[in-house]
């Protein structure tokens, strides 16, 4: 969209050729109205994005009273933080714990995504309205709030879905008690959450495919899973790959599941980066070395938004 | 679950050409199934929370009864969270913010988006891009050195600070949105306007914004639903009940240590998602239109 | 506050003259006497009408003392009091009088006002403090905030004696009876006893529910058992003392032993789900006070007739029960000392200590040694009298224990919140970790807190 919107500049100021004098100036006014314009957008980018950033650098490098840097034992004086980190055995189990989670909840969230949104392609056009308005309902309440309600029905003593679970004989489940239970649970409300999302975006990708294109395959005489591996799949590619790209990064700063669900446990292993950088900087009121777990996430997520960016650029060079 | 069923349905619509439509019939079969499995299961958790809502302490606090009937429905549960003071605090906290950040986020996204599709600049490009990576910065890997900021503002604990670091959710997918729709609107349009001597102000506000009026709603929704539901920075910043907004009040007030106050979390969690609910029932397109922004324009 | 001064202020100059005086002369301590606002956080507490004689005693101390008291509550679900004493230190502005839990006001000890001066008052009339109070609330010899009253609470064991009777072959309202001696059997009542106890009662189908979590609950019962064993993970210099220290080993064993008796999901259980499990039937013991009870009153009564208080059992070196208080504290930073000061002494006095326990159904435990007496823990039912062994009391032979104890706060309060101890047993239960390895293990993140401090 960046070279697009840039791109229509020129053609503009071209067409006006006739009228040179005025248009000279209005080019000489426009650049700095254009600035003015711009400059709320740029204050918050810089000031509540950048500086933060910055800052949040800054911080990793202090010692726990904030008086100096956090001295090292084998790494140099402010990196003492990061060294401690590095040793701690609790640490590499959040890195760990917040790899799996996003990586699997992704992965789910894409397929079940997938699967409906297919799934609503195929039923008449008239009924796809009530379907997607019910199948999104999910995605439209806050998480947080949501969340609550899966709580309860997690429960150890009252859980409803363990009484269901009971009418067909199968054992009482410890959602939240056991380990792999627990990120199971978290992993199950994350996707219940964000499955909606997939759904509608791969449902928009689907609508755009040119009916003619499935003609000719049917012409051909492809069934329909080559329909869909020759057909559908190139033409959702990059759909998918900057739904996928982007749903990682969110999944993977994910904090508010994990807070209302878990809060980090059993014995915290359900954390992830969020929820243990707020534990560590917030709770037990160490904000250096919090912000030091936080900056963990960052080169995963530049990974990410770098193929993401790529993937938005090619699309539009598609487009033109 | 649904994911099992996708493994299961390819080889069955696996068929020879020729009983094509044996084979509509049995798509259409499974697309049926799989859509009503997959709505119980989105669906039951509202449900649930719902039934819960509706029922007295001594009810859920009974095992020997189907936890998912309700036996002598009540609405004890909703007086009760409706006439508390400090619930009602929550709720007027959350629209001012919400309301201060959508208004604020608009002016600021509208005017940007503007200039940044329609005027070149110095750094213009550099701009949009960096608009983008901010969107996928993510509001847990800030709200550490955010808390020190805001504490250092003495902003801690109040709904201003709130409404100062909530734009950074919002502003830039809004401004996003906004480029690609004010990128779609023909160029002619604005070199008629030119040629016709419209100021700049005159353009934005006479042509780009009653076109791109769909791409505004949408964003607004986005905006609105975007800064009801955020979770990590009041709970970073806020910690007095008094200046709560709704979704960390009823996570965190709601939730007694150790007594059963069950109906009532139900019953406020409800309250407090409705807003979003009703705006999406309503404007569902837009809604959706938002959502897909990103796939459809880019 | 500025505002309300000078309305004040002009009502005094339009000759209000009888009422100044007055005002000047009310026994509001030491203040400068013009009233202003004075901003409370309390507890938000489990007994839903724990919160309202705060408000109630707040505001008669406000009318004769010409004060607003402003009072809000502060839940400690996810942790939010500590969020909030976090916040204000960090913006050096907030409440007045705010409360404290457990191992804040020794954390905090550098910003807070020191309370000699009430301490003292108040130690004069009503004599010693429980021994773990002191040892919390007072750093390097001064009191830095004074141990509270409402939301303090002990954890013994709420036991339904049927079911105790049934599974486990013992008898506990005839052990601790309600009057102030032991019954036949009481002198066995110690965490051997209790172990098999509880294995009985989980092949009956009743386990007891001790949550094994990260929460006070959890982090409690665990660490009055081991300090009945004598058995310490740092000591008061700050030096981890896991190697080579056999009575820790034999706390831990016995732990282990416990925690196979129990649910399969206590790992995860919050300070609600032990309630639940009373609650609902399904549990012969929790470690907890009186709130759980009084929610099973209300919804499930046949459950409440059953309940029946016991003190901790007793292991190789005392007997032991957790205790989880909570402290008013004055930020040194307040501009309302002497008046939060006038406010903490006023609700700390037994007549209003003994209105604070009465409205929470016996929960609060005052912290003076000579205010176990009260009324309300021998007359309170169904059953009558079920928790006069609730508090203290000098027959029990029982003293009050702090997880972590005796670390220096700044370490103690990150193992404490981080629920070092249940996390060193779930790695051996749980995890499948040898001893060895559990121990190395919490041994790492003693020395990490230490590092990071």
């Amino acid at each position: 969209m960046a070279a697009d919107g840039t791109l229509a500049v020129p053609t503009a100021a071209g067409a006006g050729s006739g009228r040179a004098n005025t248009l000279q100036r209005f080019a000489r006014r426009r650049s700095t109205i254009a600035f003015l314009m711009t400059l709320p957008l740029l204050v918050v980018v810089v000031g509540l994005v950048g500086y933060p950033a910055a800052y949040g650098i800054y911080l990793s490098t202090l010692n726990r009273r904030m008086t100096g840097f956090m001295e090292g034992d084998w790494l140099p004086t402010g990196l003492g933080n990061f060294e401690i980190l590095f040793d701690s055995d609790t640490f590499w189990m959040v890195v760990w714990q917040s790899c799996i989670f996003a990586i699997t909840a992704v992965l789910l969230k894409a397929l079940i995504g997938f699967w409906l949104a297919h799934m609503l392609h195929h039923i008449p056009t008239k009924g796809q309205r009530k379907w997607r308005g019910m199948l999104l309902v999910p995605w439209v309440i806050p998480p947080a709030l949501s969340t609550l309600g899966w709580w309860w029905m997690f429960d150890p003593s009252y859980s409803s879905i363990n009484w269901i679970l009971n009418i067909f004989a199968v054992p009482a489940v410890p959602w939240l008690g056991e380990p792999w239970w627990a990120r199971a649970s978290v992993i199950i409300v994350n996707v219940w959450y964000g499955a909606p999302f997939f759904m509608i975006m791969y449902l928009a990708a689907l609508k755009s495919v040119p009916e003619q294109l499935y003609e000719a395959a049917a012409i051909d005489g492809a069934t329909s899973w080559q329909r869909l591996r020759y057909v559908t799949l190139p033409m959702m590619a990059n759909i998918i790959s900057i739904t996928v790209l982007f749903s990682l990064i969110v999944t993977f700063a994910n904090y508010d599941i994990v807070r209302v669900l878990t809060n980090g446990g059993p014995r915290d292993l359900t954390h992830v980066f969020a929820s243990y950088a707020f534990q560590v900087g917030i709770l037990s009121s160490n904000i250096p070395r919090g912000a030091a777990v936080s900056l963990f996430m960052f080169p995963i997520l530049a990974v990410c938004a770098f193929f993401v960016l790529r993937g938005v650029t090619r699309r539009n060079k598609e487009q033109m | 679950m649904s994911a099992t069923a996708a493994n299961r349905g390819i080889p069955g619509i696996y068929h020879k050409a020729g009983s094509l439509r044996a084979e509509r019939r049995w798509a259409l079969w499974t697309a049926y199934i799989s859509l009503i499995i997959a709505c119980i299961i989105f669906l039951a958790p509202p449900v649930y929370m719902l039934l819960t809502s509706l029922k007295s302490n001594a009810e859920i606090s009974d095992l020997t009864l189907n936890p998912w009937l309700i036996r002598s429905p009540t609405l004890e549960n909703y007086e009760a969270i409706l006439g508390n003071p400090i619930f009602i605090r929550f709720f007027i906290n959350s629209a001012i913010v919400t309301t201060c950040v959508v208004v604020l986020t608009m002016v600021i996204s509208v005017l940007a988006a503007f200039a940044l599709a329609r005027m070149r600049f110095w750094g213009s490009q550099v701009l949009a891009t960096g608009v983008f990576l901010t969107y996928l910065v993510p509001d847990t890997l800030l709200f550490i050195p955010l808390y020190q900021i805001v504490g250092g503002l003495g902003l801690l604990n109040s709904v201003w600070g709130l409404i100062l670091v909530y734009p950074t959710l919002t502003v830039p997918f809004c401004t996003w949105i906004m480029i690609g729709y004010f990128a779609s609107i023909p160029k002619e349009l604005d070199e008629a306007a030119l040629i016709d001597g419209a100021s700049w102000s005159q353009m934005l506000l006479k042509i780009f914004v009653p076109v791109a009026m769909p791409g505004i709603i949408a964003a607004t929704i986005f905006a609105f639903t975007v800064s009801w539901a955020a979770f990590v920075y009041p709970t970073a910043f806020v910690t007095t009940a008094e200046s709560m907004p709704l979704t960390i009040g009823v996570v965190s007030q709601l939730v007694r240590g150790d007594t059963f106050a069950w109906g009532q979390i139900m019953a406020g969690a409800l309250s407090a998602a409705l807003p979003p609910v009703i705006i999406y029932a309503f404007l569902m397109d837009y809604y959706i239109a938002g959502l897909t922004a990103g796939a459809t324009k880019g | 506050m500025s505002n309300n001064g000078i309305t004040r202020r002009n009502v005094l100059r339009n000759g209000a003259g009888v009422v100044a005086a007055g005002a000047l002369s009310a026994p509001m301590v030491h203040a400068q006497g013009t009233g202003g606002t004075l901003k409370c956080g309390f507890w938000d507490h489990w007994v839903p009408a724990g919160n309202g004689i705060m408000r109630e005693l707040c505001a008669e101390w406000g009318r004769a003392n010409r004060v607003e008291v402003n009072v809000e509550f502060i839940t400690s679900v996810g942790n939010q009091n500590l969020l909030t004493i976090n916040a204000q230190a960090q913006s050096r502005s907030g409440h007045d009088v705010l409360s404290f839990p457990t191992w804040e006001p020794a954390a905090k000890h550098e910003l807070l006002e020191p309370m000699d001066d009430v301490m003292g008052r108040l130690a004069q009339k009503y004599g010693a403090v429980t021994p773990a109070a002191e040892y919390l609330g007072k750093v390097g010899g001064k009191w830095a905030a004074v141990p509270a009253v409402s939301g303090t609470q002990l954890k013994p064991a709420c036991t339904r004696f049927d079911l105790m009777k049934e599974h486990a072959g013992l008898d506990m309202q005839a052990m601790w009876p309600n009057k102030a001696e032991r019954g036949p059997g009481a002198d066995g009542w110690t965490w051997e006893a209790f172990a098999a106890a509880a294995e009985k009662c989980k092949a009956a189908g009743v386990p007891f529910g001790l949550p094994m979590g990260q929460f006070t609950d959890a982090v409690d019962w665990v660490g009055a058992l081991m300090n009945s064993y004598g058995a310490h993970m740092m000591d008061a210099r700050g030096n981890a003392t896991i190697r080579n220290n056999a009575k820790l080993r034999q706390a831990v064993e016995m732990l282990v032993r416990i925690s196979r008796a129990l649910p399969d999901d206590v790992w995860a259980w919050d300070d609600a789900s032990n309630n639940r499990a009373l609650i609902s039937g399904r549990s012969a013991l929790i470690f907890n006070p009186p709130s759980a009870w009084a929610v099973a009153k209300r919804d499930q009564p046949q459950v409440a007739e059953k309940c029946w208080y016991a003190p901790a059992p007793a292991g190789p070196e005392g007997r032991m029960v957790g205790y989880l208080p909570y402290f008013w504290g004055v930020w040194s930073f307040s501009r309302m000392k002497p008046a939060a000061k006038g406010l903490i002494e006023f609700l700390s006095e037994r007549p209003q200590a003994e209105r604070q326990t009465n409205t929470s159904s016996g929960y609060d435990i005052p912290p003076f040694l000579s205010m176990s007496d009260f009324k309300i823990w021998e007359t309170e039912g169904p059953p009558t009298g079920f928790a006069y062994n609730y508090p203290v009391k000098p027959h029990q032979n029982q003293t009050t224990s702090v997880a972590f104890a005796p670390a220096p706060a700044e370490f103690a309060v990150q193992a404490y919140n981080n629920g070092l101890n249940t996390k060193l047993i779930a790695r051996i239960v749980q995890g499948g970790e040898t001893v060895d390895q559990a121990m190395g293990w919490v041994e790492r993140e003693l020395t990490t807190i230490r590092r990071g401090g």
